[in-house]
Order: C-alpha cells, then sequence, then structure tokens
C-alpha cells in the first residue's frame, strides 16, 4: 500500500473518503508469496544423510507393495526395481536418481485468471484451505453433514479472503450429491465460483478423467497438455501400500502432464513408528516412488512431495495434531524435500478441538509456524479444519485465514534499510516524548503492524458494551460479511453453458449408487 | 521380575482367578492358557472359566481403558492374551449349553483398503470373547453374502475410512434385505466419517465410534438376541 507522507498537508477527502478506504476489504494478492526469511534447519547434513539412509533401507529391505496394478509393477520391473509378486524394491539412490533427472523443481499451475496462478517450489508459499471435510459446524446450525450448498460457501469464502492463494479441491465433501457424480459438481463450482487454482478427483481412474475433461474445456487440449492447471493428493496407503485407486488417478494425471501431490498419512503407532526420525524416513520412503513413478509416466510432468505425519493418543487410538514431535517432523521434512529438489506439501491449521476454541488455537499454530519455517510450499488444510479432519468449523475456518495472513508479514522478514532503522525518527523524537506523529510514523502506520480484524484489543468496558463477543462470535460476523461481499468473478456464459452440458451429459451416463 | 516365579499350579482355585486378572491386565498369554489348562484340570465348567476368569478380566482392563489408565497397546496384549485362552475354550463352550458369547463377520466395503480401524476392532472383540471371523477389505456385497452364510454369525461389522465409500454399506444391507436375510443379523457399522444418522439411513442397526464401544454395543445386542431367543423357546415350551 501507498505510504501517505503528506498526511496533514493536503486535502484527502474528509470523513467520507476515509471511510470507503478504510472499510474496503484489503485486495486479494494478485500472485502467491515469496519467502525472505530462511529456513528452520533442524538436522545437520550427517543427520539428514541418516535418514535418506534409513529410507534406502525400508525401500531396500522391504519395499513397497503396489496392490492390483499389474501395469505399475511392470513399469518398475522395466525400470530395474526388484518385483517379487506386489512387493517392490529399489536399490539404494534408485529412486532418487529418477526423481532427480526429471522432476521439475519448481512449476506454475495456472488458474482461470493467469493472475491468480501459482509457482510451487523454491521460496514460494501457496496457502490453501482444508479439504475433504465431511461434517460441518457453524455458530448459527451447529454441527451437521456437509452439503454442496456448504462448499460453495467455502469456495466463495476462500475466494474473498486475500490469504488464501488455491481453493483446494472439496473444501468440504458434499455428502448430499451421490459418490458416483459429486466429483462433477466439486470441479464445475471450482471453475463456477473462483478464479483461483483448485484440485481435480483422484478417487478413481475415471473421476480423474472427468476432472481433466471439465479443465480441457476451460483451458483447452493443448493449453492442458503443455501446462498444469489441476494437482492431485494422491495418498499413499501407509504404512508402505499403494493402492490401485490412488495408482490409477496417478497415472491418469501423469499421463496429462497434471501434478500430483504424492502425500503419505502416517500417524506413529499406527500407519509407523512412534519416533520421529523413523516417521519422518518412512515418509521419504513411501513418497519417493509415487514420484519416482509418475516421472517414469512422463519425464518431466509436476509432481509434490506430500507430508501429512502426525501423532496419536496411545491412550485412545485417535489422531492428535500440534504436538511438539509431528512440528520436529515437518521441520525435518522441509530439509529432505529440498535436498531432493521436489516442492513440499505440508499441513497449516490442523487440530482435534470441535470448536474455535484454545485447543485449536494452539494445535493449529503449532502446526502452521513449524510448516512455514520448514519451508512447505504447498501450505494445505490451512483453514477450518477440525476434529482432526472429520468436520469443517467454519468460525475456524475464518480465523484460521486471519492467522495465515500474518504468515504473510512473518514471511517477508526484517527491512534493513533507511526506513526500516528509522534513525530520522529518533532524531525527530526528543528523549522521553511519543512517536506517534513524527513523520517516519506518519509515512507508515497504515500498514506498519499486521493488523488482525478478528482480534480483540477493546479495553474491557469497551467489549462488555458490545455483548462480550468471543472470538468464534467474531468469526461468525466476519464469516457473513465476507459472504455479503463476494461477488463472483466473471465466466464467459459460452463455457459456462459448456461446462454445464458436458457434466450434465456426464450424470445421465454414470448411476446414481454405487455398485 | 519376582512374579514370573508364581507356580500357577501351587494357587488355590480364588487366588489363580485373581492372577488370571492379573495375567490378563498384564497381557500375558502364555500365563493365560496355563492358567484355563490348570482349571479344566481341576474340573472347572468351560463356561464358568470363561465367565469368572476371562470376562470378568477383561471387563477390568475395558474399565482401566476407558479411564485412560491403559494405553492402546496394552489393551491390544490384553485381548491377544484374551484370545490365547478362548482358543482353547471353544470347542469346550460349543459342546456345552453355555449361551455363545456372539460371532462377528468383519469387512472393509468395497473400493476401501483402510483397515487399521477394523482390525482395532475385530482385536478387542475377540479380547471379549467374541469369535471373529475377518473377511479382508474391498468387500463387495456377494463376499459378505457369501461369508455369512458360510459363518452364520450373530453380528455382522462393515468399516469404511473415506466419505466415497461409506454409501457402499447401503449396497450390502440392500442386498441383505432383497435375499430376506436382514433380520438374521444384527449390522454394525463404523469408520471415521460415518456418524449415527448415516447408520440409520443405510439401514444398520447400529453406529459404533470406537473399537471399545463396539464390544459394549454387540454385548448389548448379544444379550437381546439371547433374551429374545430365550423368550421364542418359552413360547414354544409354554
Amino acid at each position: 500500500m501507498e505510504a501517505t507522507p503528506e498526511l496533514g498537508r493536503i486535502r484527502r477527502g474528509g470523513r467520507s473518503a476515509r471511510r470507503v478506504l478504510r472499510q474496503t476489504p484489503r485486495a486479494a494478492p494478485a500472485v502467491g508469496l515469496k519467502r525472505s526469511i530462511p529456513t528452520y534447519e533442524l538436522l545437520s547434513d550427517e543427520g539428514l544423510t541418516q535418514i535418506e539412509e534409513a529410507a534406502d533401507t525400508i525401500l531396500q529391505e522391504i519395499g513397497m507393495e503396489f496392490r492390483g496394478d499389474p501395469e505399475v509393477l511392470e513399469i518398475w520391473r522395466q525400470a530395474g526395481a526388484d518385483v517379487k509378486g506386489e512387493r517392490v524394491r529399489f536399490e539404494r539412490g534408485m529412486l532418487r536418481k529418477i526423481i532427480q533427472a526429471t522432476a521439475p523443481g519448481e512449476f506454475v499451475q495456472h488458474a482461470r485468471n493467469p493472475e491468480r496462478s501459482v509457482t510451487f517450489g523454491g521460496d514460494n508459499i501457496v496457502f490453501a484451505p482444508a479439504m475433504l471435510l465431511p461434517s460441518v459446524r457453524d455458530l448459527d446450525q451447529g454441527r451437521r453433514s456437509a452439503s454442496l450448498e456448504d462448499l460453495i460457501k467455502l469456495i466463495k469464502l476462500t475466494y474473498v479472503s486475500p490469504w488464501m492463494h488455491h481453493s483446494a479441491g472439496a473444501i468440504c465433501e458434499p455428502v448430499d450429491l451421490p459418490v458416483t457424480k459429486r466429483h462433477l459438481d466439486i470441479v464445475y463450482n471450482q471453475i463456477r465460483h473462483t478464479d483461483k487454482p483448485f484440485m481435480g478427483a483422484t478417487t478413481t481412474g475415471a473421476r480423474a478423467e472427468d476432472s481433466l475433461a471439465q479443465v480441457r474445456i476451460l483451458f483447452g487440449d493443448e493449453f492442458v497438455d503443455n501446462n498444469c492447471v489441476l494437482i492431485n493428493i494422491i495418498n499413499v496407503n501407509s504404512p508402505l501400500v499403494f493402492d490401485s485407486t490412488m495408482g490409477e488417478a496417478l497415472k491418469v494425471y501423469a499421463r496429462a502432464n497434471q501434478a500430483t501431490i504424492i502425500t503419505p498419512f502416517i500417524l506413529g503407532g499406527a500407519m509407523g513408528p512412534v519416533t520421529m526420525a523413523g516417521a519422518v524416513a518412512q515418509t521419504l520412503a513411501e513418497a519417493m516412488p509415487g514420484i519416482a513413478l509418475t516421472q517414469l509416466i512422463r519425464p518431466g510432468c509436476p509432481v509434490i512431495f506430500g507430508t501429512i505425519t502426525s501423532s496419536l493418543s496411545l491412550r485412545t487410538g485417535t489422531p492428535t495434531y500440534g504436538t511438539p514431535e509431528p512440528a520436529l517432523g515437518y521441520l525435518a521434512t522441509g530439509q529432505l524435500a529440498r535436498r531432493l529438489g521436489v516442492p513440499l506439501r505440508g499441513n497449516g491449521s490442523l487440530t482435534s478441538s470441535k470448536v474455535a476454541d484454545y485447543q485449536d488455537g494452539q494445535e493449529s499454530a503449532d502446526t502452521l509456524m513449524p510448516s512455514v519455517l520448514a519451508g512447505v510450499n504447498l501450505v494445505l488444510h490451512s483453514a477450518g479444519r477440525s476434529e482432526g479432519g472429520l468436520c469443517l468449523n467454519y468460525e475456524k475456518f475464518v480465523l484460521d485465514m486471519e492467522h495465515v495472513g500474518m504468515m504473510h508479514t512473518l514471511v517477508r522478514g526484517m527491512a534493513l534499510d533507511d526506513n526500516g532503522f528509522a534513525l530520522d525518527a529518533f532524531r525527530e523524537v526528543e528523549p522521553g516524548k511519543n512517536f506517534f506523529v513524527c513523520k517516519h510514523t506518519l509515512a507508515n502506520y497504515e500498514t506498519a503492524f499486521h493488523e488482525s480484524e478478528l482480534a480483540d484489543h477493546r479495553t474491557v468496558e469497551d467489549w462488555t458494551e458490545a455483548g462480550s463477543p468471543d472470538a468464534a462470535q467474531r468469526a461468525n460476523a466476519k464469516m457473513k460479511s465476507m459472504l455479503e461481499e463476494y461477488e463472483a468473478p466473471p465466466l464467459d456464459p459460452a463455457l459456462d453453458e459448456e461446462l454445464m452440458a458436458f457434466m450434465e451429459k456426464r450424470k445421465t451416463q454414470l448411476p446414481d449408487t454405487l455398485t | 521380575m519376582a512374579d514370573d516365579d508364581i507356580d500357577l499350579q501351587a494357587l488355590n482355585d480364588e487366588d489363580l482367578v485373581a492372577q488370571m486378572h492379573d495375567d490378563l491386565y498384564d497381557g500375558l498369554k502364555d500365563e493365560i492358557e496355563e492358567g484355563v489348562r490348570i482349571l479344566l484340570e481341576r474340573g472347572w465348567e468351560s463356561y464358568d472359566i470363561l465367565t469368572k476368569a476371562l470376562v470378568e478380566g477383561m471387563r477390568i482392563v475395558g474399565i482401566d481403558f476407558r479411564e485412560g489408565i491403559l494405553f492402546v497397546p496394552e489393551v491390544l496384549m490384553s485381548a491377544n492374551a484374551m484370545k490365547g485362552g478362548m482358543a482353547i475354550l471353544r470347542p469346550l463352550l460349543a459342546e456345552s449349553n453355555a449361551p455363545p458369547m456372539g460371532k462377528m463377520v468383519i469387512g472393509t466395503v468395497k473400493g476401501d483398503i483402510h483397515d487399521i480401524g477394523k482390525n482395532l476392532v475385530a482385536m478387542m472383540m475377540e479380547g471379549a470373547g467374541f469369535e471373529v471371523i475377518d473377511i479382508g477389505i474391498n468387500i463387495p456385497a456377494e463376499d459378505y453374502l457369501a461369508a455369512l452364510e458360510e459363518h452364520q454369525p450373530d453380528i455382522l461389522g462393515m468399516s469404511a475410512l473415506l466419505t466415497t465409500t461409506m454409501p457402499y454399506m447401503k449396497v450390502v444391507i440392500d442386498t441383505l434385505q432383497e435375499k430376506g436375510v436382514r433380520s438374521d443379523y444384527v449390522v454394525l457399522v463404523g469408520g471415521a466419517p460415518l456418524n449415527e444418522a448415516f447408520a440409520e439411513s443405510v439401514g444398520a442397526d447400529a453406529y459404533c465410534r470406537d473399537a471399545a464401544t463396539t464390544v459394549e454395543i454387540a454385548k448389548e445386542f448379544m444379550a437381546r438376541r439371547q433374551g429374545s431367543a430365550e423368550s421364542r423357546i418359552r413360547e414354544k415350551v409354554g
């Protein structure tokens, strides 16, 4: 934002102009965010080498199972892996070599609005909201099954937020629609209600093909073949299993030159060991075969190393988030991804809490901050994910986006220029006086500090008079104003018609229920 | 440990049963098997061993699990010890007139290969004395039906982790309806994205939110089934 050096010297339109200025929402940043602060290097080179060697040992001795997919087994055989039945073992260093030969270290995902395209890799950070949550909760209606209406609301809130660069996929799962068809509605509504980039379906190969067909209508066949317009989550079924559903979707997207996010999901004690060095080695061991597979299918196609490694309550068996151990894991995984040379997907605001309370804030913060410091390039689940991934909490969604906004300032680091040191201000302000109206403050005050729109800093008297609203209540009001503020980005009506026609046609071809 | 030196043979019945409660708590499979054999040698009815030594021991384990004193790995070790004792007793129980503990066929639905939760349920159910036939993952309706036909269980358990696979539970239950066998089984469903309303909408008997709850619900249904079986018998006799 422009500084205002002429303050107090020129007319600025008085009250009416200032009110408009101050009440106009901050415009969304046109492009993604680039970090100017260093990443946190938790482990020494020696420590990282130890983890890589442990991963190589897992891959060489135990190997991975690729279930129900003879084609993938054949690809591995031809690449020189040791294939026995569905178990595939890899020579030490083999996968790293395949990956480093062709996997891009940085790539662009194109949005339908070119100004919203994002870059993954390097110093870039892309924030995206939660996804796939089957229930939703807000203060007005409580907890309920997620619907298409909720998904559309969440796409709109994500669009309005200046801090979300990416719209994810099914932010909540519209469980009111038939499973066999809902993937079409998810992608259509992402195209319709936002111009930020989004994700495709991965729950079957055929659904992935449908997502591709939809983006081909939007971008054109040739553009899609040459550019990444979809990123797509491929989960490893930890420990050490790759199933045919994920394999099919991976093949569809890799062949189409679209990005996959190869993500082991490890909860220590259940899907992996209870110690972080082992869990991080497993993360690397499970991600590398998937990443390498994309390169064997289409060398050079974009791919992201994903991680969602967390802890477990070993007294109840339920997942726990925001604990200190996974924070260390994220930092180490960031280092490993940089050594491998591919972009990293991590996680933002994870929590087991049901409501927007202290537990939520603590667990989310202790996931978001280490992820940012770890050098994560795609911070998925950075807003709204509560109950360990089972419920989208609307108030949390809004509070988290605010928190992510603060990360934008953090990663820009500390300016060490003349303005940053403000020595003229010291010269102007006499000892014992204040800085409120010195020239330097007047030139900087509007943007000097990140201004939270949701935190309450009033006196207790003012706060009480306002009805003593807590953070969730303030967020609830903000959510409603954001939805009022929403204006759909323009979409060519002819294109919209074509997208609708495709969706309707496919819906008549697909069965209503699972068979 | 000094406790390793305990000679189970040397204990009187009361002390042996108390020791077996402790050994179940500590997850000692060999010791439980030995205790079961000693009680059989002493002429105990298999049903008494089951209820007084094993089920009672696991009831205590269950309480401490719910209270957060025990960890999941400890409870699974206890369940495994219980399973060892049950393996010895099951054929004897079958020969006796003892009311059955209950049998369950369990599997993860078609399209879904996530089975950690389902396996936990199977282990906990075995730990409570149920006979569990785990038919695995990615199970189509016809395989559920074949397993029900073959094993004649009291309970069918289905699990799913994904929102995209959980509706398949309805396919299975509808198939049971079509074949006219739905009321022959108690159908329990579970998995992270499920809830009470979903279970009701697909026509299941109950939603089981976690492994420990599954055991409690299964026991309740077994009691009801036995109650109704007994009342049917009484009706016939009367």
